[in-house]
Formats: C-alpha cells, structure tokens, sequence
C-alpha cells in the first residue's frame, strides 16, 4: 500500500494518514472525509483509487461567474427559484465520477439534481439560484477534484438528431416496400391487377419522404459541387437517385409495374449509415480550440474605485489589470510592478521559470508564479502575439483542404458513366429505337455508386477507431488520407522531443564530500520548488539525510540550512549572493558560507523512443525545428538527428513559413507540436498533430492529438495508414466491378427490378464486411 | 383476397407506430448519451436510517 486511497498516486513522504487510510495531500483526504460524512463511500466501491487530487486554487477563483454578463453565458434556463447551468468537466474518467456528481445533491443541500453525459464530459446541475451563486458551485466542484473548463464551446447536437430521423425513415421505407415486393423477388407474378397497383402506390408514398427529406443533403452538396464547376462523388450519386426515382414514379402512374422504390429507399439507407460511420468523432476531445479557451474568461481591472472584475473581451489598450499567481497573463502588456516569475511553458515549452523586471514587455500565454503583479495592457488579447498567428492560419487552412482521393476518382466515374449512356443509347437505336429510354436510365441507376460511397465512410471509419485504440485522435477521416501522403515529418524540440514530466540532472561536482551530499538531500527534501524537488530525487538514492538546524525557506529564491556551524544555501544565483552574470535557465547554486560549491543543472530529458523512432521513420525527411540556441545540438546528434537536419531559434512564424516552403517543393508535411507557439505550423502542416500529456486539457488546434504515452508508436500510425489505402482500393475495386455487372444488365436492357433489388444491397454488404474485417483483422490485438 | 389488403395496411400501421416511436425517442434525447445511464442504474439508494 503505498499509492493514495484517493487518487491512486505514489505516496510522498511524509503521507497523510486519516482514518486508517493513506493520502497524497490534504486536498484528498478533505475530499475523502467529505465523501465520508455525507455517506457517499461507494465511490470508492466502482473503482480502485476513482478520486482526482484536487487543485488547491484560490478561494475567489470563480468570482467572476457571478457577473452578470458572465453568469448569463453559462445558465441555460432560470426562473424565480432554480438555475440549470451546464459545466464541462474534463477530469470525469470513470463510473465512480458519474457516481459522485451526480450525487452532488447530497453533498451540498441547495443542489437539487445534477446529471452527467459521460461522453461529452459534462454535467448538467440545477440548483437553488437563491441559496446558491454560480461560483459556489464552481468552487465546489473545484473542492472534489473537478476543475470547469470554461474553454469548451458546447457541441452542436441538432445535426446529429436531424441525422437519425433521416435514417429512421429511410430504414421504415425500404422494410415497408420489402415486405410487399416479397412476391416479386419469389418470382410469383400475381394477376391481380388492383393489388399490384396498390402496393406501388404504396410504395410512390411511403418513398416520397425518403426522396423529399433523408435525401436532401445528397442533392445540395451534388448542386454546390456543380456551382463551383467541379465534381465530386454525389454528383454521380444524385443523378442515380433522381434516374431512380423518376423512372420508378413513372413506371407507377402509368401502371406499368412496380418501379425499383424498394432499391431506392434501401440505397439511400445504406449510404445514410456509411455518413453516420464516418460522422461520429471523438465527443469529449476537442480539434477546434482557439485562443479564448486557453485565456481567462475575466480580468482583474484596476480603476479609480478599487478592483472590478470584468469580461476579457471589455479590456482595452492602458488598461490597469492584476494578474495573481497560477494566472495566465491574458494580453501583452508591460510590467507596472517590480519583479515577476513567469512560467512560458505552454508558450515556449521550456518549463524554467522566466524573470521579468519592471518595464518589460510580457507576452501573453504566460502563467504567473508567485505574489501578484499589476500590469498595464498594450495591446488586446485578440490581437497579441500568440493568437495573431492564430487568427492567420485559421483561414489559411480552408484553402488548403485536400481533394479526396474518392473525389478523384468520381470524376473518371462520370466521365466513363456518360460515354457508356452514350454509347448504348447509340447502338440501340439501330437494334430497337423503342428501348433507348429505357436502356440509358437503368444505366444510370445500376451505375449509381452507392458501393464506391460506402467504401471510404468505412474503411477510413475504422482505421480512425483503430488508430484511437492506440492513442492518436484523428479530427475526422480525410486525415487518414493525408496521413498516408506523407513525406515529410517535423518535430517541435521542447516538450514534444522532450519529455516535460522527465529530468535530466547535471552537477558540476567540484567541491564536493561525503558530508555535504548528505547536507544537499536533507535541504533539497524540504523545499517545494519543483527544480528542489527534481534535484532531491535525484541524490536521495545515494545518500541518507542528516539532521539540520535554522531552517529557512526564503519562497521562490531558495532555502538554507545550518550543520556543524556552517551555513549551507541553495537556490537562485541571487538567493546565493552572486552578482547577475549570464546565468542559464534551470540551474540551481548549492553554497557553503557564501561560496559556491556546486553548481546543479536541470534540464528536460529527451523521449528515450527517440533513436528507435528515427530509425523507423529513415524513409521520411525528417527535421527538427526550435525556439531555442543550439545548446542541445550534440544531444540530438547522439540521439540520431544530423546537424543539418536541426534548425534553432525558429520563431513561431518561421515555422510556419518553413513548412510553407517545403509545401512548395511538393513534400507533403506532418508537424508534431505542442504549444501555443506551434499553432501557426500546425495549421499549415498537411497534418498538425497536438502532442498532449494530458488529452482533455487544452490542445492547440490541430487536425490530430497524440497521447504522449504513445509517442514511439509514430512510425506505425504511418503504416497503419498505408495499409487503409490498400484496403480502400480493394473496396473501390469491388464495388466498381459490381457496377460493372449492372452495367451489363442494363446496357442489354435487362434489367429487373429484381436484378437491381438483390445486387445494390448485395455490394454495399460486400464492401462494408470487407473494408472491416480487413482492418480489424490486422489490427485487433494493437497495432504493434 | 381482401384479407390481403386489410393485412398490408395493418403491418403498414404497425411499422409507422415504431417508425412515430423511434422520431420521438429521438427528439426526446433517448440517444444523446449511451453510456451514463449504464452506469447510473447501478448505484444503489443508501438505505435510510431509522432513528431509534
């Protein structure tokens, strides 16, 4: 037992004990102990260790749900005595979490009901507006471990039902018409005339929806692509649904027969489905974050009658604002205090703390440590830096879209498809003139490509949940495609080469005994500055503590000790007493008596999949593009990367501008970042994909997220895509030769309605089970 | 042979009463979320104490 009863992390030392359970923190146990006095103890029962170690935050962290303008944004429905407000709660990962929100009720009495869609990861909450404010609920869920995310724009859920209704229709359409063709496909021909004609206007009926409502979108996305003078596959398939209809409509009142309804609604059906296969995403990830999600919703204003909390869209140029510690610096502005410490690594991926003195500027994206500092605005969050680039690779991104390979080929399709029509139509006018009608619309309907359609839904369908088993989210299918067109693939340095969660430590071991080690464990124990906390990882394994005295933590500079009469420091080069030379990021001094006696670097470590990735990746270009000096030169070249291959100092613009120009060149680019600052090459990359320690947390917008726990699986993802090519091909050829045989039914004027009824269902089947069970075969057991 | 008729428009009814019932199922929400309501039938009522 040496994991938190709570949240399932190692246990540091000294742990918690409470109730004859371990904890990490106190935050956890607080949680433990609410849990315990409200009697909600069977969330420990669902799951092993469910809890999430709670965010210690300020007490005044959600004040600003309160505002009037601000609270409005976020209740969805509100009268004289209850609100219903909707949160998006990015840490609910199991039944234990569905257990306890929607228990809230119990925990804090003005709740009234709260429901969670574990899906989306978000919960619904209805509340006593008078008893309760907006961020009390907020903090309380903060409290348990749940932090709102008030990023995330509420998904669009209309298309989707409107998507169902038209299937469900579809799918009534083609059983009903079935069930009174049967006698038709049994070959009973029966002479009751009135009844034949009845079923077939019950039929014409009953499809009339299908025609006038679940087909609608094939008919506007054929009309656009005609509009902007290009073709795409549902041009071909409008044209089969229109010949489809019409010819049965006609056949129907002039009571000739039945027409081919049943093919029709069944046809419609089937591609309806292989739309939603390829439609349904990954609901709790979020491709299509911008800037707003990653800022604050509200700023601290300082004006003339003390602080005033106002929406981050209000701020204007001098504007005064307070920003507090663990708050992100919301627009560039310059430093009205003395002296603050800010963390860029989300920016720059560098996890070092930055010092910025009075009068520099500061970008924004940065995130505060330490005392709160006041800052004059320069320019507005939407036109900064960081989110210009945003706001410029947006765009960009549209023209840049890739032509489907099915579109590709649909155009030869129709092409083919004409001069067939033509042709027949030609040489049956020397055979019997009467039959050309006849001949050129059975051609267009048995040529539909119903089959083709489904192909692509389907195979790329399933190489995305394949693909998502092993920890790349693709934002939809068209990725699939590009991921198997890539030549080129560039890496991001820090944090994505790196490892932010993994250390590298360097002492300069110069004046060093037995004595002081022991001396450097026991004062880095003591500390909560990570680099300490990095640095005493390091040296406990070797060395065993010693007993110090005159302790003293001097916050965010350092910490000092005395042993046998000496006093021993370690910390900042200031914090030492050194006068401020060229000191870098990330180093730690060790003093006795105000002599340096070490001096301890840390820096982040790089994956260790690296060198084994590169060599799997040795048919692609490879390069490497940082915001940093060249320090890590030789480090890289040891891990595998040639000199040439590096490029350092890359400002976010001369990322995208690099990727640009190999574009041009004709190298078709994945770019694997993640920060704000690789925004704009992710956006011009052919693939952007977000590397992410943590996938429901913010994400750069991107058109892929890779979980950083499968980084060294990169080289498969391209395999894995290459393969769903072959496989789509397959599909294509299946379904083309399919039509084929209907065109030879139709071009002798042969064909049936129950020639079309058993073939069109028969080849969609065909490709679907084939483009499945090719890929999950292959793929069932992982893809390694 | 009339029986045919009576039967075709009967099954017809059938289907559209099921094809009425998934629109509304679907309207009302029924498919928004599959999994929570799985897990949601799970937890049991904390059995009320009585006071002695």
């Amino acid at each position: 037992m040496d994991i938190c009863y709570h949240c399932g992390d190692q246990l540091p030392s000294p742990s918690i004990p409470f109730d004859h359970k371990v904890f990490c923190c106190q935050g956890c146990a607080n949680v433990y102990s609410l849990l315990n006095s409200k009697a909600l103890k069977d969330f420990y029962q669902f799951e092993k260790t469910p809890g999430i170690k709670p965010n210690k935050g300020r007490s005044d962290k959600y004040q600003f749900l309160d505002i009037p303008e601000i609270r409005a944004r976020y209740i969805q429905y509100e009268d004289e005595e209850i609100a219903r407000v909707k949160f998006s709660l990015p840490s609910i990962h199991c039944s234990s979490c569905i257990y306890l929100l929607e228990n809230l009720a119990k925990i804090n009495t003005h709740v009234l009901t709260s429901q969670v869609h574990f899906a989306k990861k978000e919960a619904t909450i209805v509340f006593d507006r008078n008893a309760m404010s907006l961020s009390e609920i907020a903090d309380l869920l903060q409290f348990i471990g749940y932090e709102p995310d008030f990023g995330r724009k509420a998904t669009n859920h209309g298309i989707q039902k409107s998507f169902l209704l038209k299937i469900g229709l579809a799918g009534f359409a083609f059983g009903s018409i079935m069930l009174w063709s049967a006698p038709d496909y049994f070959g009973i021909t029966l002479d009751n005339l009135s009844f034949r004609n009845f079923t077939a206007y019950l039929s014409f009926i009953v499809s009339l929806p299908v025609f006038l409502y679940s087909a609608n979108a094939y008919y506007l996305s054929a009309f656009k692509a005609i509009r902007s003078r290009s073709i795409n596959l549902d041009v071909p398939i409008t044209l089969g649904i229109l010949a489809l209809y019409a010819q049965s409509t006609y056949q129907i009142f002039t009571q000739q027969g039945p027409g081919y309804m049943d093919s029709f609604a069944g046809f419609i059906f089937f591609l309806l489905i292989g739309k939603w296969f390829q439609n349904r995403t990954y609901q709790s990830l979020s491709f299509d974050r911008d800037y707003s999600s990653y800022f604050p919703v509200a700023i601290n204003r300082i004006s003339l009658n003390g602080l005033e909390i106002i929406p981050i869209e209000q701020l204007k140029e001098g504007d005064r604002i307070q920003v507090r510690n663990e708050e992100i610096i919301p627009c560039d502005s310059t430093l009205v205090s003395d002296e603050a410490k800010i963390d860029f690594s989300f920016v720059t991926g560098e996890s070092a703390l930055v010092t910025k003195k009075k009068g520099d500027l500061i970008y924004a994206g940065g995130k505060l440590q330490g005392l709160s500092i006041e800052l004059s605005v320069k320019s507005v969050t939407n036109r900064s830096h960081l989110t210009q680039l945003w706001n410029e690779t947006k765009d960009k991104k549209a023209s840049n879209k890739l032509i489907r390979y099915q579109d590709r080929i649909s155009r030869y399709f129709l092409l083919i498809l004409m001069l067939v029509a033509l042709l027949s139509g030609i040489i049956w006018t020397f055979i019997d003139p009467s039959k050309i009608m006849t001949v050129i619309v059975s051609i267009l309907i048995v040529a539909c490509p119903c089959a083709l359609a489904l192909s692509s839904p389907f195979t790329l369908g399933n190489t995305l949940s394949v693909l998502g088993k092993n920890g790349l989210y693709l934002k939809n299918t068209s990725v699939v495609e590009a991921l198997s067109e890539i030549t080129t693939v560039i890496f991001d340095k820090t944090g994505t080469l790196t490892d932010p969660l993994a250390y590298s430590v360097h002492f300069s071991d110069n004046k060093m005994t037995k004595e002081r080690w022991r001396v450097l464990t026991e004062l880095s124990s003591h500390s909560t500055h990570p680099l300490s906390r990095i640095i005493h990882q390091h040296v406990k394994a070797e060395n065993t503590s010693i007993h110090l005295v005159n302790f003293c933590e001097h916050k965010g500079k350092g910490i000092e000790g005395s042993f046998d009469g000496h006093q021993y420091r370690l910390g900042s080069s200031t914090f030492i007493g050194l006068t401020a030379k060229n000191v870098r990021n990330g180093t730690v001094f060790f003093s006795l008596d105000g002599e340096v006696i070490q001096e301890i670097q840390v820096t982040s470590a790089f994956r260790a999949e690296i060198p084994q990735l590169l060599k799997q990746l040795s048919t692609k270009r490879i390069f490497v593009l940082s915001g940093d000096d060249d320090k890590d030169l030789p480090e890289l070249i040891s891990l595998g990367f040639l000199s040439e291959q590096c490029f350092f100092k890359q400002e976010p613009k001369d990322k995208a501008a690099f990727i640009a120009g190999r574009q041009k060149n004709g190298e078709k680019v994945l770019m694997l970042g993640d920060g704000l600052n690789d925004v704009g090459a992710l956006g011009t990359a052919n693939v952007g994909v977000a590397l992410s320690e943590d996938m429901f947390r913010f994400t750069p917008s991107s058109d892929a997220i890779l979980d950083a726990k499968h980084f060294q699986l990169l080289a498969r993802f391209f395999q894995v895509s290459n393969y769903a090519k072959v496989v789509l091909k397959v599909c294509l050829g299946f379904s083309i030769t399919y039509n084929l045989i209907g065109l030879s039914f139709a071009v002798s004027a042969s064909l049936s309605p129950i020639v079309a009824a058993i073939l069109m269902p028969l080849s969609s089947i065909t490709v679907v089970f084939l483009s499945s069970t090719l890929i999950h075969f292959k793929y069932w057991r992982g893809i390694e | 042979m009339g029986m045919i008729y009576l039967m075709l428009i009967v099954s017809l009814c059938i289907a559209a009463f099921f094809l009425l019932f998934f629109l509304w199922a679907t309207k009302n929400g029924q498919f928004d979320d599959d999994y929570t309501p799985s897990v949601r039938m799970l937890f049991e009522d904390e059995p009320k104490l009585k006071d002695e």
